[in-house]
């Protein structure tokens, strides 16, 4: 592909102080994430996968080398702009759903795009559109306590998808929830990225999961040990 | 401007999820505003009813009371220590002096027909006299019947005549006072104080019968000057013959009475409602800095409460300032409903001292609760909301959203 990665990080070091002694959680990590990629992340507990993930959502900003997202260094954006076009072009699913307890279904899906700016007929309209094709359309008025975990990880992925986002950034989706239900989220997930083209980055331990993807990046102790294509027929074996 | 609907929409459903402690919170606010407005709404009150009491003591008088200069209040509408009969003729024997007034008032009860009510009576010596200086001086007027002649005649004020007893006052009539019966002649014009139109005048010897206040005394005397008398040089005159007719009365040096001219009273008037004033100032302040302080904590507690969802709303676009506004509007909106309570509550109480007052004509008072007093109440609320609420919301904003996420994970 020779367009400009969506996400690309270059030589990124993440170094916390801890007290007097200095923990590097990245060390010198190099990644590019290229339009329509299906990216999965693993590595044990500890190695920095999930400093990882806030790099490549810009997040967080690196201690040493550069994240850009969509060719735009991140540091060198103020955090009200950095915000801006994280929400415009990042959505992200979470292990733990993380959706907001007040409000209900509907009002979780529009809120990406009420940081956004967008009318509030536009919101209902995209929102409605979103809960119909995730089969969420009876349960828009519920709160998230009143949902099952599959339902609530439905909530998550709508709203990440809300703002039509070009990367779709997922923790451990399927973390929490059971085997049939994990693999549903992960075909949205799959349908997400085949029929619209878009970018979706997994973090798992679930090496069932990695199978998902067309690319896999394994790290450990801070670094990238190995980041490969996979056969294009093992990508769609699910 | 949607936005900000849909920021107020979330603070409003935030507030709702943690009812209890928003409410509890809520609460000190209402007693913080409640002191505010009550105390402002007396104290403007007071302020108006001291104006009128002044402006009805008009110039060329010279007031003696007894009791020290800070007394001069209290002595004035409770009462207090009395004139002798010899201050009094130590007085009318100053130079510049053309009459001295002995005046006493105090609260009884009346009975007019078949209605005993409560009523202030004031007895003034020399009757005839007091009422033709307080004619050509004060401008007192009958609006109805004739000025009394007789010891056992009286003229009473409007508000006794057509607001204390369920029937109207008519001259001519009888009202028993103390089981003495007196006969009302004329119904006086309004004096320009809700005070002094509550009154029933008569002699001072029978208002000395009536209550037992012995002969020759009196609450305080309302000294006429001669014309062209300065007044300030006649009230000195009175201050150093009145301390020594005391002195050799009771061998002590203290000075146990005022010398007050209109000047002087207007003075102390000034001051100590300046002092009032700034009571309440500090009293209301006190109340609003605790209430203001449980805004603050119990936003600081939501804060850290919600420290994942504010990381939440960072990841998928909110800006510092859209998570600024959302824990605004929240201590803004307890603070405006605080504000709410405490108005309501504030104006009912001043309110219901002012009926009071108004049943019991001796302690008259008006409350002052105009429209801008209540929107006072509750801009300052909502204002006092947002400002307690402002560090805690600042701190939120503030908040990286990688931090947000990662803590309580």
């Amino acid at each position: 592909m020779t367009s400009e990665p969506v996400i690309k990080l270059e030589n990124v070091w993440k170094i916390y102080q801890l007290g007097k002694v200095e923990l590097a959680a990245l060390r010198g990590v190099s990644l590019d994430i290229n339009r329509g990629d299906f990216v999965t992340i693993m590595g044990p507990s500890g190695s920095g996968k999930s400093t990882l993930l806030n790099m490549i959502g810009s997040l967080d900003f690196p201690s040493k080398g550069k994240v850009f997202l969509k060719g735009k260094d991140i540091s060198l954006m103020s955090e009200n702009q950095l915000s801006q076009l994280r929400g415009k072009t990042i959505g992200f699913v979470f292990q733990e759903f993380n959706l907001l307890p007040n409000l209900d279904v509907l009002e979780n899906i529009t809120l990406p795009m009420v940081f956004q700016g967008l009318s509030l007929e536009k919101r209902k309209a995209r929102a409605e559109e979103l809960a119909l094709s995730l089969g969420l359309k009876e349960r828009i008025l519920h709160q998230p306590a009143e949902l099952s975990g599959g339902e609530r990880q439905r909530v998550a992925i709508a709203r990440a998808f809300a703002n039509n986002p070009e990367v779709v950034i997922a923790d451990e989706p399927t973390g929490n929830l059971d085997s049939i239900t994990g693999k549903k989220v992960m075909e949205i997930l799959t349908d997400f990225h085949k029929k619209e083209g878009k970018t979706v980055v997994v973090v798992t331990h679930d090496p069932n999961i990695a199978g998902y993807s067309e690319k896999i990046v394994n790290i450990k102790d801070g670094q990238i040990t190995v980041n490969h294509q996979q056969a294009a027929e093992v990508l769609w074996r699910h | 401007m949607e936005a900000l609907k849909e920021y107020f929409h979330i603070a409003v459903r935030n507030i709702k999820t943690r009812s209890l402690r928003s409410w509890l919170t809520i609460f000190g606010i209402v007693i913080g505003v409640f002191l505010i407005i009550s105390l402002l709404s007396l104290s403007e009150g007071l302020k108006a009813t001291i104006n009128e009491q002044l402006q009805a003591l008009g110039g060329e008088m010279v007031m003696v009371m007894p009791g020290g200069d800070e007394d001069i209040f209290s002595s004035m509408m409770f009462g207090g220590a009395q004139l002798e009969r010899e201050d009094i003729e130590a007085i009318e024997k100053v130079s510049g002096v053309d009459t001295v007034l002995g005046y006493s008032f105090t609260g009884t009860t009346g009975r007019y027909e078949d209605e005993a009510k409560q009523i202030a009576i004031a007895g003034m010596d020399p009757w005839k006299e007091s009422l033709e200086i307080l004619g050509i001086f004060q401008g007192w007027d009958v609006a109805e019947g004739r000025w009394p002649v007789k010891d056992n005649e009286v003229v009473i004020g409007q508000v006794v005549a057509y607001d204390v007893f369920s029937r109207e006052i008519k001259p001519g009539s009888e009202i028993i006072i103390k089981g003495r019966k007196f006969i009302i002649t004329g119904i006086l014009k309004s004096l320009g104080s809700r005070q002094d139109d509550s009154i029933v005048y008569m002699a001072m010897e029978s208002y000395q019968d009536v209550t037992g206040e012995k002969r020759g005394t009196a609450a305080y005397a309302m000294v006429k000057l001669e014309e062209g008398a300065d007044e300030n040089i006649v009230a000195e005159d009175i201050e150093d013959t009145l301390s020594k007719t005391r002195k050799r009365r009771f061998g002590s040096d203290e000075e146990d009475f005022s010398v007050i001219t209109s000047e002087k009273m207007g003075d102390i008037a000034g001051n100590i409602l300046g002092i009032i004033q700034l009571v309440i100032f500090l009293f209301a302040s006190v109340a609003i800095v605790v209430g203001g302080i449980g805004i603050t904590n119990s936003m600081f507690t939501s804060v850290r409460e919600r420290t994942r969802e504010i990381g939440v709303m960072k990841a998928i676009g909110a800006k510092n300032s859209a998570v600024l506004i959302i824990f605004l509007f929240e201590a803004g909106i307890i603070g405006f409903i605080g504000g709410i309570g405490g108005t309501l509550l504030g104006a009912i109480l001043a309110k219901g001292i002012e009926l009071y007052g108004q049943a019991h004509p001796v302690f008259y008072f008006t409350a002052s609760i105009t429209p801008g007093l209540i929107i006072f109440g509750l801009v300052f609320s909502f204002f006092v909301g947002c400002l307690s609420g402002f560090i805690p919301a600042r701190s939120a904003a503030k908040l990286k959203p990688v931090e947000a996420l990662r803590r309580f994970e």
